[in-house]
């Protein structure tokens, strides 16, 4: 019978429940809509420059990464027993060096970087990234260089690159590569000063034979934490080491950071918002209906199945608000997933300058809905606690009286 | 049956006290059809609040079937209404949501009665009310009349020791009223239902079997008819 009660009290005043049922709505389509750009923003930051990259885990040789010179490479033989590990679906070797790269009569201080072509193709997709040219293949050897380097340099598919650096125990490195490609890393500071190769190239290049810089660990999913303990267990630590994406790109990870806490300060004032909003609409709907309330009470129903009857409403009003602002909000951030935002004029150039692609899309991650209509069904209930108050303290000759 | 003794009643208006019962004696035996009657602001309302247990004296004592109410905590006191005290508005103040029927079974679903009790007694209300043609009727659906009838069966519904009114024909024309009347004055006779209601209708009083004058908070005579 409560529940009779509380489903037709709901459409006895549609206008009414609509605004609620509305304000609700709004409220989940701006939070889920916000906190999935945000998000959205980080995936698409950690797509371009960690998992199409550099990896979540990367193997070094110890003091690799703070001192980087080729003197600090291992033997791939050191970390041969990593493949049988669960959760590690590959290992892709790489050699990572500089050099000075000349055509003509410019010269270029570049990153290099030596991969196997068949793994980088297979996991991290770099043929995907060939804007101009082709992917390496048996018969192409070459380079593919960042479409950065190629407008600083005025280069072109075909032209020939002359590199000279530092190779592996101060021998001097020296060679002359073709450019088979251009490369598009989705990071403008990447594409200004990568130029990639054949392992085999590199090695040749360095005078490094068997040897390698780093072992980018591939996963079967994204939980790298699992995946960094596996791989610290699995080698000797003495000799190598093991890095996540937060200790290779700390700026990356203290942006996020700022970035979320920013986020969940603007997410605490739209919840303060929307908490009042809601505040209001309750505030108006209890004042409305004390005088049937104090009508209730007095013919004899108790005051705990008035509250049961209101907490009923709110519920019901609340699944449908969440329910229907989920449905709202979805095709939105679906849309903004699949084209993104794409930031233009100061907006793009400051993205740019961090080394960021100027794109912001919508996150698909479920548990964002889940979780701020979980927030907001909360609020509703929360905010309710007013009207349960009112009809506790309720005297119904005043109640009526009014 | 009710024994009011020596009510007084004392509101703080602003800085002003308003005394708005004066020590007040009343008894009321059941199978009584009484009106309390007096001009506005006599007092009449406040009286039959406090006899109906939705207002409490600031001093004296209502005793109704031997229950000091004034003891009785506040969900005893709802508990007691639903059960002994069957009240009718001055508007009505049915559910709106629900229907003539729903809104008469209401009090008995409260009251936790097995439906095949609730059906036949509905069904007999209503016809006793003359309704038994618009029970899916809800209250908007119907004239102010046949809404106070709806409000007299299902005051009666929960089997109530006696039937507080408080002005029941103020928004009635003089038909509805007449139909009221004759409604109220034949379960009263036919079945023994104590009604007791505050009104300044004299079309009400003239039929009151007994009448009692309140005005400035005191009763004024008590006549029996």
């Amino acid at each position: 019978m409560l529940l009779k009660l509380a489903w037709r009290n709901i459409f006895r005043n549609k206008r009414r429940s609509l605004i609620t049922v509305s304000s609700i709505i709004f409220a989940v389509l701006f939070a889920v809509f916000m906190r999935s750009l945000q998000y959205g923003a980080y995936g698409n930051m950690l797509k371009n420059i960690v998992s199409s990259y550099m990896g979540y885990v990367q193997i070094h040789s110890k003091g690799f990464w703070e001192e980087k010179t080729l003197d600090n490479s291992f033997s791939l033989s050191e970390i041969e027993q990593l493949k049988k590990q669960e959760g590690i679906s590959y290992l892709s070797p790489r050699i990572e060096g500089f050099a000075l790269v000349s055509f003509s009569e410019t010269s270029k201080p570049v990153a290099i970087l030596g991969v196997d072509p068949a793994l980088e193709k297979e996991h991290i997709k770099l043929d995907q990234k060939v804007v101009e040219g082709n992917y390496f293949s048996d018969t192409k050897k070459g380079l593919l260089i960042g479409k950065g380097v190629k407008e600083i340099m005025k280069l072109s598919i075909g032209d020939t690159l002359v590199f000279l650096g530092q190779g592996y125990q101060g021998s001097m490195a020296s060679g002359a590569y073709p450019i088979v490609g251009v490369i598009d890393l989705k990071t403008p500071e990447l594409n200004k000063r990568t130029v990639v190769m054949t392992l085999e190239q590199a090695q040749e290049l360095f005078a490094l034979p068997d040897r390698v810089t780093t072992a980018v660990v591939g996963l079967y999913h994204d939980d790298w934490q699992d995946a960094q303990q596996e791989t610290v267990a699995a080698i000797d630590t003495n000799m190598l080491e093991v890095m996540n994406w937060q200790e290779m790109l700390p700026e990356l990870r203290q942006l996020i950071s700022i970035d979320r806490a920013g986020g969940t300060f603007v997410l605490l004032i739209l919840y303060s918002i929307i908490t009042f909003s809601l505040f209001g609409t309750v505030l108006m709907l209890t004042e409305e209906r004390s005088f049937e309330y104090g009508v209730l009470i007095a013919i004899g129903m108790e005051k705990n199945k008035v509250i049961i009857v209101a907490v009923l409403e709110t519920i019901i009003m609340a699944i449908a608000g969440v329910v229907a602002g989920l449905f709202v909000a979805f095709p939105f951030v679906l849309y903004f997933n699949i084209n993104p935002i794409n930031l233009s004029g100061q907006m793009q150039e400051v993205v740019e300058r961090f080394g960021f692609e100027a794109l912001i899309p919508t996150s698909l991650d479920p548990s964002i809905a889940t979780t701020h209509a979980g927030i907001i069904f909360v609020i509703v209930l929360v905010v309710n606690i007013y009207t349960l108050q009112k009809i506790k303290n309720l005297n119904p000759i005043k109640a009526m009286r009014k | 049956m009710i024994q009011a003794s020596n009510i007084h009643k004392t509101y703080n208006d602003g800085k002003v006290k308003v005394h708005a019962l004066r020590g007040i004696d009343v008894e009321i035996k059941e199978g009584e059809f009484t009106a309390i009657v007096g001009p506005s602001g006599s007092g009449k309302t406040t009286l039959l609040n406090i006899v109906g247990g939705l207002d409490t004296p600031t001093l004296g004592e209502v005793h109704i079937s031997d229950t000091n109410i004034a003891q009785l905590s506040e969900n005893e006191l709802i508990d007691f209404r639903l059960n002994h005290i069957g009240f009718v508005f001055q508007s009505y103040n049915l559910i709106p949501v629900l229907t003539a029927k729903e809104n008469v079974e209401f009090l008995m679903l409260l009251q936790k009665r097995d439906e095949e009790e609730r059906n036949e007694r509905t069904t007999k209300l209503l016809k006793a009310v003359g309704l038994e043609d618009q029970i899916n009727k809800k209250p908007n659906e119907m004239s102010g009349g046949q809404q106070q009838r709806v409000a007299v069966a299902r005051a009666l519904a929960s089997k109530p020791d006696f039937v507080l009114a408080d002005e029941p024909t103020a928004n009635l024309d003089s038909k509805s009223t007449a139909n009221l009347l004759d409604i109220m004055l034949r379960l009263n006779e036919e079945e023994n239902i104590t009604f007791v209601f505050s009104t300044h209708d004299q079309r009400v009083i003239d039929r009151a079997k007994r009448v009692i004058t309140v005005e400035d908070g005191k009763i004024l005579s008590d006549e029996t008819r």
